[in-house]
Formats: C-alpha cells, structure tokens, sequence
C-alpha cells in the first residue's frame, strides 16, 4: 500500500480528528441515553376465556373479542365450565393487543408473542412425560373500533411443555402451579394495524391422543414484545443522518484512489467494500415499513447486518496479511481463501438458520423451528456450525495478527541498516498496522463491554435527576461508534496525494534492485510524520 | 371452597367480608348499617351492555369517593369481588390449622381491635385487591392501566413513545388513592392499619419474578427484554403468614421535634427500638386464646384436627373426640382437559378427632 494520509497527517491535525471522532461518538451515546426510551417494551396479557356457543362454528369464523362493547360470554374457571357442561372444543381464549385505551402503530416494527401457561397440579390429571399441546390459533386485525375482524393468520401449532413442580406431589401441595419453560408464539415483521385480536382453542380428540395428559390448565398468558416508537424514531434519524455521511466520505475515497496513476490495490478495495456494506445497512429503508406493510423488513435487516459483519471480519484478515512485510505473495484475494471461507461458511449458516426461522414466519407467524424435534436439532446444527468457524476465524485472525508483530520486530532491527526509502517505508507500515490494532480493538472492547452491561443492567440508570437509558445508548453509541470507524478508515487510509522526490533515495534505488518488490515509488517526507510516528521509528531503530 | 353449604351461602359470606373488612380500613366503606345484597354469584350471566357495572357499584357498600372510582372504571366491581373471594381463600388456606382459622364469626369486632389477627386480615385484603388490579389489566377487564395521569391523546402518545409503566405500578397507585391513603393521621391506629396495608401491598412486589427473552439477530442475544411477571397468589399469602408469625408488637411515642406521634418498636430492657420495618406486620395488644367462645371467635370446640400435628394445641389442652365415619371419595379418575371428569367412588373407613368441648 502506498502511503497514505495517516502517515503524512501532523500530530495537531490527527489529535483534532480524533477529537472530533470522539465528540461524535459522545454524541451517539447521549442520543441513546437521554432522548430515546428503553428499545422495547413488554406488555402482560391475561387471556380471557369465552363461550362459543354455537355447533356450527366453522363456517363462518365468529370472533369473540375480551372486552368492549360486543365482548363475549365468558367463564371465570373451569370449574364454572364443568357445572354448565362445556366442552373443551368450545373454550375460546380471546387476547385483544394492545390493552383498552391505547393503539398499536407502524412505529412498533415488529410484535413478538411469547405464550406461558398456568398449569395447577393435580393428582388425578398430571403432565405427561414428553407432553404436547395442540393450539388452534387464528389472528385478525382492524383498523377502527367499529369495523369487522378481517382474518389474516390461521394455524394449528405444537408446543412441547417443559414444566416442573418444585414441591412434593401431595394432595396438600394441590392447586399450586408447575414451573413451566416459557414457549414461542408468534412474530409479526410488521405493525400495520392499530388493533389485533387472537382466538386460540386447545382442542380435544381422544382418539389421536390430542391435548391428552396436558394437565389441569387454569390460564393462558401472553408477553407481546414490541419496539418503542420512540426508539424507532430515533434510530430511524440516526440512520438518515449517517447515510450521507459515510456515503460522502466513499465518494471522495474512490476519487482520490481512481486519480491515481496505478490500479487500487486489494486493500483499497477491500476498504471501499467495507464501506459499501456499511451504507447499505445503513441507508434507512426501514422508512417505508411506517408507510408499507412489508413484514420481511427485519429479515432484510438481518441479512444486512450479516453481510456487514462478514466484510468486516474478512477486511480484518487481509489487513493483517497485506501488513506481512516478508510476504511474496499479495495483492490478490485467492492467497485469502482459507481465511475467509470460515467467514463465509459461518455466515452463511447462519443465513440459512435465519431463513427457517424468520423467512418461514412471512407466511404462518405462529411457526417456531424450536417447536419439533427435527426443528431443534437442524437449528441447533446450524448455530454449532456457526460456532466452529467462529472459533476458527478467530485462531485465524491470532495468528496472523502474531505473523505480524514479529514480522515488526523483526524489521524493526535491520530498520537503521536500511536506505531511507525502505526504512520510510517500513516505519509507515508499522505505523498503519499498530494504529488500527489499536482502535479496533477500543472499538471491540467497548462492544462487548456495553454488551454485558446491557446484560446486567435493569437497562436504565437514575443519573442525577436524569433517566439514562442505558440499553438504548448501547445501541445507539455502539452503531454510531462503528460507523465512525469506517469513516476514519477510509479517510485516514485514503492514498496520500503527497509527493516529494528524493535524488538521494533514487540513486540508492539502482543498487537494491533485489528489494524492489516491496517497495513504491512514493517516498514520505521527512517532515511530514507525526510525533507518534517519530516515536515509532526511533523504537524501531532502537 | 363452600363444600356442604348450600350455593346462596357464598355471595353471603362475601359480603358479610366486604362489610366487616370495609369498617375497620376503609376498604369498602359502609353507607348504612344495613348490609347491600351482592349480585347472586359468579354463576350468572353478566350483562354484556356496557353500563352493568354502574348498578353493580351501587350494590356494593363503599364511601362516596370509592363509588364514584367504581363508577369510572367499569371493570373495578368485579374485581372488587375477585379481591375478596381470593383474599378470604387464602386468609381459610393459611389458617386452615389455626386455633383462629379466619372465622368470619366475630370479624367485627376482631376489626375493632389492634390484633395480629387483624393485622393480617388487612394485609391480606390490599394484598388480594393488588393482585386481583395486575390481572384484570392484563386481561383487558380495567380500561386506564398505563399512563393513567394522561389525558387521552397525550396517552396515546406516551404509550406510543414508549414510557408507560407496568400494570403491577398502577395498580399499587391506585390501591393506595381508593383505600385513601393520602392522609397522614395522627391517630395511632390508623398508622398501624396504614402500616398493615402496605405490608400486604409490599408482599405483592417481593413475589414478582423478572423474566427476560432473547430475541435479536437469529435470536441472539443483541436485544433482550424483560418483564415483571406476578407469582401466584399462594406465594404471597405464605409470604403474609410468614409475616403474621413474626409479627411486631408497637406502641405509640410522641416525637419530641414535631410533636407527633410515630410507632416506635417494642420497649425491651428500658431501651426503645427504632421504628418496625416497612416489611413487617404490627399489632397493638396480644390476642386472646380464641379457645372459647367469644366475640372474636366461635372457639376451637367441635374443630377437625390431626391427631399427631395438631390436636395438642388446636384443643387447647382439653383432649379430642374419635369418631369412626364412612367416607366416600372419587378414585380412579379420568381426567380430560377441560371439562370431563369420570371418577368411581370408593368407600373409606377413616378415624376423625374433633376437639373436645370446655
């Protein structure tokens, strides 16, 4: 790589970057903390059990809503229930999202429903080993109080119960209720309608053995998960802002490579694509979702994300590779394949795990590939396939960031035996390389150090008067801080447009012409280093 | 729950708690000495129209500010009710060993009384009418559960923006601005029953479970939430029985700075103990025996009790009776979810003591 900005740049003007980055960054974090709410929020429904009174239910699907003005009959138990001699195949459990009084909004991005059920323990009527529960779900939506449900999911589901009764099974410990796993129940990709309603029947058939040994069940509880509009807004500003921003600084980056006389190297394109993947996550498509029922936008979001943190790792691997001074071969992606194919294997992995599991959901919401056995298992492949290259990635990367550093060292003891063209030109390969070891590992501290605080945390702190809402800027600081990476990449490693000949270093060339593979023809000025790359140089020739 | 009683004696019974409850806390006020009639029973066929919960707040005995909150909630009568069947359920469950077992024979005058046994009868009526407010919200049967204080577009925006509390916080504030809590007495009593009240409400809290899911990126941790989930109510009735069995005796002990009087801990070896804990139940005066008849109970005479556990001291010393009797029960069951039972009855011979009489 030829020289670029970074080691031509004076200490002043690098330290006033750095500042403004900082600032920036700052920024992003605040934005989070103090203006958003909390990313999402969860909400309890208690599903209310109605009456379906009528034979001939199938024709026509009736609605039975909880409560409002045309609410259904309801039960208050089962008790009730056998008094009056209802049978199980006419319980309808009615949820109406979101509670009275309030509207669901196309701000809320996705709704994801988690199903819990209170099962009492029972002598007489226990859980059976390996137990499963049949649903009968169906969802409709409307978009004003008066209007009719129009049905827009129907599906029958399994579930598999997991539950536990922690006190001993005596008639005295009767009635208390079994510890029972949380289960998967539907994911919406979008919030296009203000109001939904939920009919959900457990349905009994002796002869298949269905709903059969699934034990005294009293209630059926709902959590709907969903984005903070709030939340949305901001992150859908932060996005606009960014956009153009790194979008700008890509332009100016392929301008100054192509007024070069010599092609780009691989490293300049692969620092072009880096910055490629990250406009394309974040150029806010996310807008039309507010406009435009289309549930495949988190997908989308996810595939992006992926092809992000795929360019991301594999700029990692040949910025390591392209700082190899000794390396013959360079300058060509094929000397990467076995590095980056653990990348692209993982990823896509995962891609296909995605697929399954939100790309299903497009068509039945209610799907979840955890509810079977083949599910699990196939999921589970996909993730530990995943894992493996991970880890494989990252042994990768260790080794060659090792190559590298005694590479450096290495040079660094033959450095004042050099001519100064090449020893100019090793310091500023040192320079570059510890320079972006340095931020890049800031920046994945600081990932994985939010990360667990959002982990621990409750997600907001009282500072001072102030709720910071620590998850939001987590997301928000953490967003911001990698876009701000990319930007800094391509402007500090954008190719420097200074040129100083040098008649001295010119006439030392003839004599070297065994070396001259590794070098350039562009030699830095010797007044143009910074402070730390004066260090640098005298460490080296120490 | 009403075995061997005839089904009017229930809706009875709950009022009779409604009643006794209300006049000593302000819990359901008395508008008469006359006792209202509940509806007939969670048997009957609600109207479906929307004002049936004005007649209902008519019928029930509550002060004039309490009528007019069940009059503005129309799901608020009936979970009134739910209250107080769940609260005197766990009151029998917890005190089903008891020499006191939570008799509603001599309740008024327990209720005039500083107690423990009143004590607990107050913690746990907020306590069920805390836990009855969370569920009726998750089930849509309360219209205003978050971001009660917005007027109505303002609602809307703020649950939109995304900053409305839990159910479990607005039901605590509303429990607290229908029992009245607002005043700061002086009477020592109504400190203590104050006191008692937010035991009962405290205990609610302590049993909700945080529980948290995954969902993100290919269902990665990268966004997680979590929630405040309600524990049965069995756990907090245990919680409360726990706190009646390590109750704290007070008395009164008048500030010297304000001049007011505050509780102030037993007196122990001349030395004044700080102030009980906000988690634990306080009392004025010992109870009685609840051995014999009297205002306060119908005493342990004729009581049901286990030989080997508890005959000792339910009986209060005077010995037990035994009596042979033929008992049938259901064995065999079929059970189907979630109405069908089929049982074959089977005879059992089983030995019952009673306690003896005076």
């Amino acid at each position: 790589m030829a020289g670029a900005i970074i080691e031509n740049m004076s200490t002043k003007k690098l330290v006033i970057l750095g500042v403004i980055l900082m600032l920036f960054q700052a920024f992003s974090f605040m934005v989070g903390g103090l203006i958003a709410p909390s990313p999402t929020a969860a909400v309890s429904y208690l599903a209310t059990k109605c009456v379906d009174n009528e034979k001939t239910h199938h024709k026509n699907p009736k609605w039975f809503t909880p409560w409002g003005p045309d609410q259904c009959s309801k039960i208050k138990d089962f008790d009730e229930a056998m008094v009056k001699k209802i049978e199980a195949n006419n319980i309808v459990f009615a949820i109406h999202i979101p509670p009275p009084n309030t509207e669901m909004s196309t701000w809320f991005q996705f709704l994801l429903l988690i199903l819990h059920f209170d099962i009492a323990f029972k002598i007489q009527n226990q859980i059976a080993d390996g137990a499963s529960i049949t649903i009968d779900v169906r969802l409709a939506y409307r978009d004003d109080k008066l209007s009719e449900w129009t049905q827009m999911a129907h599906s029958v589901e399994q579930r598999k119960l997991s539950c536990n009764f922690t006190a001993a099974k005596t008639i005295e410990n009767e009635g208390r209720l079994y510890d029972c796993d949380l289960l998967p129940f539907m994911e919406l990709g979008s919030v296009a309608h203000k109001y939904y309603l939920l009919n959900v029947r457990l349905p009994v058939n002796e002869r298949k053995k269905v709903n059969i040994g699934i034990g005294e069940i009293n209630d059926m509880r709902l959590v709907g998960i969903h984005q903070n509009g709030g939340f949305t807004k901001v992150w859908f500003a932060m996005k606009t802002f960014l956009t153009p921003s790194v979008l700008i600084i890509m332009i100016w980056y392929w301008k100054r490579i192509t007024q070069m006389t010599r092609p780009p190297v691989l490293l300049e394109k692969v620092i072009f694509a880096l910055g490629i993947s990250m406009t394309f996550i974040n150029i806010p498509v996310e807008w039309f979702s507010v406009g435009f029922d289309w549930t495949w936008m988190l997908l989308f979001g996810d595939i992006r994300q992926g092809i992000f943190y795929a360019m991301l790792l594999s700029f990692w691997i040949i910025f390591c590779g392209e700082h190899l001074m000794d390396q013959t071969e360079r300058n060509r992606f094929s000397v990467y394949w076995k590095q980056v194919i653990p990348i692209v294997f993982g990823s896509f992995c995962l891609f296909i795990f995605d697929m399954c599991e939100r790309g299903v959901q497009l068509k039945n919401p209610f799907y979840s590939i955890w509810a079977s056995d083949v599910g699990t298992e196939l999921a589970m492949a996909f993730i530990i396939v995943a894992g493996i290259c991970a880890c494989l990635y990252f042994l990768f990367l260790c080794f060659m960031v090792f190559q590298v550093f005694r590479n450096i060292s290495g040079k660094r003891s033959c450095l004042p035996a050099m001519t100064k063209a090449r020893r100019l030109h090793y310091e500023g390969l040192i320079f570059r390389f510890k320079f972006l070891m340095l931020v890049t590992l800031a920046c994945a501290a600081m990932t994985v150090i939010f990360f667990i605080i959002s982990q621990v945390s409750e997600g907001h702190w009282l500072w001072g008067g102030h709720t910071v809402q620590v998850n939001s800027a987590f997301f928000t600081g953490i967003y911001g801080m990698w876009n701000l990476y990319v930007f800094a990449l391509m402007f500090l490693y954008a190719p420097s447009h200074k040129r100083y000949g040098d008649e001295q270093s010119s006439a030392d060339q003839a004599g070297n012409s065994g070396e001259d593979t590794q070098l350039t023809t562009t030699i830095t000025h010797v007044d143009g280093p910074t402070e730390i790359y004066k260090m640098t140089g005298k460490e080296a020739q120490e | 729950m009403c075995t061997g009683l005839p089904r009017t004696a229930c809706p009875l019974r709950l009022i009779a708690l409604c009643i006794l409850l209300s006049h000593a806390a302000a819990y359901f006020g008395l508008t008469g000495r006359e006792p209202l009639v509940f509806l007939p029973g969670p048997f009957a066929n609600e109207p479906t129209n929307g004002k049936a919960h004005l007649k209902q707040c008519e019928q029930m005995t509550l002060t004039r500010r309490q009528k007019r909150l069940c009059r503005r909630e129309p799901g608020l009568a009936e979970t009134l009710r739910e209250s107080v069947r769940l609260s005197l359920l766990e009151c029998r469950y917890q005190f089903r060993n008891e020499r006191w077992n939570c008799s509603m024979d001599g309740r008024g005058s327990l209720l005039k009384r500083g107690f423990k046994e009143t004590a607990f009868l107050l913690a746990v009526s907020s306590a069920a009418l805390s836990h009855a407010l969370a569920k009726a919200c998750s089930s849509g049967r309360m219209e205003r559960c978050t971001c009660d204080d917005s007027p109505g577009l303002q609602h809307r925006e703020a649950w939109q923006w995304g900053v409305c509390g839990d159910n479990l916080k607005y039901s605590t504030k509303f429990l607290k601005k229908f029992l009245g809590q607002k005043r700061v007495s002086k009477d020592l009593r109504a400190q203590i029953d104050a006191h008692n009240i937010n035991v009962g409400i405290r205990a609610v809290k302590s049993g909700l479970k945080t529980t948290c899911k995954c969902h993100g990126v290919s269902g990665s941790c990268a966004v997680r939430t979590c929630w405040k989930q309600l524990s049965p109510f069995q756990d907090t009735g245990h919680l409360l029985k726990y706190r009646y069995d390590t109750a704290v005796r007070v008395h009164s002990v008048t500030n010297s700075a304000t001049g007011e009087t505050e509780l102030a801990g037993p007196r122990r070896h001349s030395i004044t103990l700080p102030r009980p804990r906000p988690t634990e139940l306080v009392f004025l005066e010992e109870s009685p025996s609840f051995c014999r008849p009297s205002r306060y109970s119908p005493g342990t005479a004729g009581r049901p009790c286990s030989k080997d556990t508890s005959c000792s001291s339910l009986c209060c010393g005077r010995g037990y009776n035994t009596a042979l009797r033929l008992t049938t029960l259901s064995c065999h069951c079929q059970v189907r979810w979630c109405c069908h039972v089929e049982c074959q009855t089977c005879l059992r011979e089983e030995e019952v003591y009673t306690c003896k009489k005076h």
